[in-house]
């Protein structure tokens, strides 16, 4: 069930440094059980307009350190309830790129993207070459590839996935 | 070349015995430490998973400490989702709602042991390196999994050694310590990396004071916070633990790190620190922002709940009332902590002064129940994240500060160095 890693094209929402996961999903929220009732409320503080003008495969690029603070594993699920087709920064927290690739989010590092890129213009990332293209000037950046284990979880559709696949319980 | 703690405390719990920075490595985990995510997320991880039973059922602890007791409807869903969940699978270790923080509570009852691998599905998990552990926060799907197998993959982080020597002054915390270390360093300054504490100030601290060192490593990203084992550890096993058998686990001499840092507190003296809106890095000397109004003070949480930081508190607040107006709110850690402010009449100086005290939980840290802030209001707080929102209103705006400068600040009713009162 390996699927194929195809390019996303789509809106950029551009984000500054350290945008952490209290400004992707807010504490109070974190009650609701069901997610797309959650995923209302995604980017609810630093840009209240997100939730209705969101569309699928849109790509969220930010700067440094993108979803710093808790651990919540709900901050990469509302972007993907969302739509987002993948997130590209300068660089990720931790706790966050390891929760994106477990819920099948695909994550890019790519030097100084957010001042790259502007808010709305339309991208195209490639996963396995790592680079994102801007698509009315053609211009593109080059990021590092995916390490192995996660370009794996991605292939196979998230961590969970990954375990029944590795435990035999296809 | 020698190993770091990080290196060292990490190798004992893979199957070939290694563990270098920058290797990918499956460990064997000592605990794990689940709250309401297991309720709200978890649980439907591990239905995807067709899981059936927990990898050992007295290695997991559960806790509901976040809006405890439950806020909502939600939150009491949560709940009652977990006590169903510790009943079925057998688990020895749950502490529902009326124990306290589980970053509290596992150490105070004993769970916490020197050299293990602990994992916490939250993110302060790393408040237990102050026990000499490899400890880190994890989410649902990763917790999931170790609920499944007890193992979990790690990338093994280099590790910034962090030296402080001398002793802190009067009314200075190590709230005020690691608030001006996280700010040299940066939101991301320790990101992938293990925070290694050492010397004497470390070495002579008290366990909770520690414990709110390791806490506040995340803020700078840090993976784990390690420290040695030190007198006041070795006496809170004892005391707390005492069937437990355990060895001290020490850094090699010539271990290699990426960083050293040195903060030489004699010469150079720390003061009350204070970490202005909205980031826990944003540190500046209290006399920069002093004067600023306050509408709410709180004293709680994972960070600085403890009986320590309810003593200095009272010490301040001791026959004296708070500014009209203001709200002093103080949560306890535990519920034993509660109990032994009780004990020692600090409760009732607390509530003299015209605080409100609550049962012990998370709260309005969290921005859950019991605190939660306003349009525009202003709080002070002993917590360890003021992210905007965090602890209610978007418009609210926090500062974050040792329990000494709280409490002063909720006298003067505006942000106050606790040794001017
Ligand atoms: S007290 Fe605050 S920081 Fe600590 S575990 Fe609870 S919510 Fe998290």
């Amino acid at each position: 069930m390996t699927k194929e890693l195809k390019p996303v094209t789509g809106r950029a929402w551009v984000f500054g440094n350290d945008v952490n996961t209290d400004q992707i999903i807010q504490g109070q929220y974190l009650t609701l059980l069901d997610y797309a009732e959650m995923a209302k409320h995604t980017f609810e503080i630093p840009r209240p307009v997100f939730k209705s003008k969101v569309k699928k495969n849109d790509i969220v690029i930010a700067g440094r350190n993108f979803g710093g603070g808790s651990s919540r594993e709900e901050a990469p699920k509302v972007l993907l309830q969302s739509g987002i087709g993948c997130v590209v920064a300068e660089s990720f927290a931790r706790i966050f790129y390891r929760n994106g690739f477990n819920v099948g989010l695909p994550l890019l590092i790519i030097p100084n993207v957010a001042k790259l890129v502007s808010d709305g213009e339309t991208v195209i990332v490639d996963l396995i070459e790592g680079t994102l293209s801007v698509r009315s000037s053609g211009d593109v950046l080059h990021g590092k590839p995916l390490p192995s284990r996660m370009l794996n979880l991605l292939k196979e559709g998230g961590a969970v996935a990954w375990y029944k696949q590795s435990s035999g319980k296809h | 070349m020698g190993y770091t703690l990080a290196e060292k405390l990490l190798a004992s719990h893979t199957n070939d015995g290694k563990a270098t920075a920058g290797d990918i490595v499956e460990a064997n985990v000592d605990l794990l430490m689940v709250h309401e995510v297991l309720g709200s997320r978890i649980l439907g991880v591990l239905e995807e998973m067709e899981f059936k039973k927990v990898w050992d059922p007295e290695r997991i602890v559960v806790v509901n400490d976040h809006w405890a007791p439950a806020s909502d409807i939600n939150s009491a869903e949560i709940h009652r989702r977990n006590r169903n969940f510790v009943k079925d699978q057998g688990i020895t270790h749950f502490y529902d709602v009326d124990c306290g923080i589980s970053h509290h509570v596992l150490p105070e009852k004993g769970l916490i042991v020197p050299g293990e691998l602990v994992i916490g599905s939250d993110s302060h998990s790393t408040t237990y390196g102050a026990f000499n552990t490899f400890s880190t926060g994890l989410a649902a799907t990763d917790s999931a999994l170790i609920l499944a197998t007890g193992s979990c993959w790690f990338r093994v982080p280099d590790s910034i050694r962090i030296d402080v020597t001398g002793e802190l002054q009067d009314m200075v915390m190590s709230k005020d310590l690691i608030l001006k270390i996280i700010s040299d360093l940066g939101p991301d300054g320790a990101n992938y990396q293990s925070m290694e504490f050492h010397g004497d100030t470390i070495d002579t601290m008290k366990v909770g004071e520690r414990m709110t060192i390791s806490n506040m490593s995340v803020e700078a990203g840090a993976k784990c916070a390690p420290m040695t084992v030190n007198g006041h550890v070795n006496k809170w096993m004892e005391t707390l633990a005492p069937s437990k058998r355990w060895k001290p686990t020490l850094p090699d001499k010539d271990a290699e790190y990426i960083d050293t840092r040195t903060y030489d507190i004699k010469s150079d003296p720390l003061g009350p620190m204070v970490a202005t809106p909205d980031s826990p890095t944003n540190g500046k000397a209290v006399r920069e922002v002093s004067g600023v109004p306050i509408d709410q003070a709180f004293i709680g949480s994972c960070t600085n709940g403890r009986i320590g930081d309810l003593e200095i508190a009272a010490k301040i607040l001791k026959g004296k009332k708070i500014r009209e107006g203001v709200r002093l709110i103080i949560t306890p850690a535990s519920k034993h902590t509660w109990m032994m402010a009780l004990e020692r009449g600090l409760l009732k100086i607390f509530m003299e002064a015209g605080g409100i005290v609550t049962n012990s939980t998370c709260g309005a840290c969290v921005g859950g129940h019991l605190g939660v802030l306003g349009a525009g209001e202003v709080c002070i707080s002993s917590t360890n994240r003021n992210f905007k929102g965090r602890m209610g209103h978007q418009d609210s705006r926090i500062y974050l500060a040792s329990p000494a400068t709280v409490a002063a600040s909720a006298l003067m009713g505006a942000i106050t160095d606790p040794r001017s009162v």
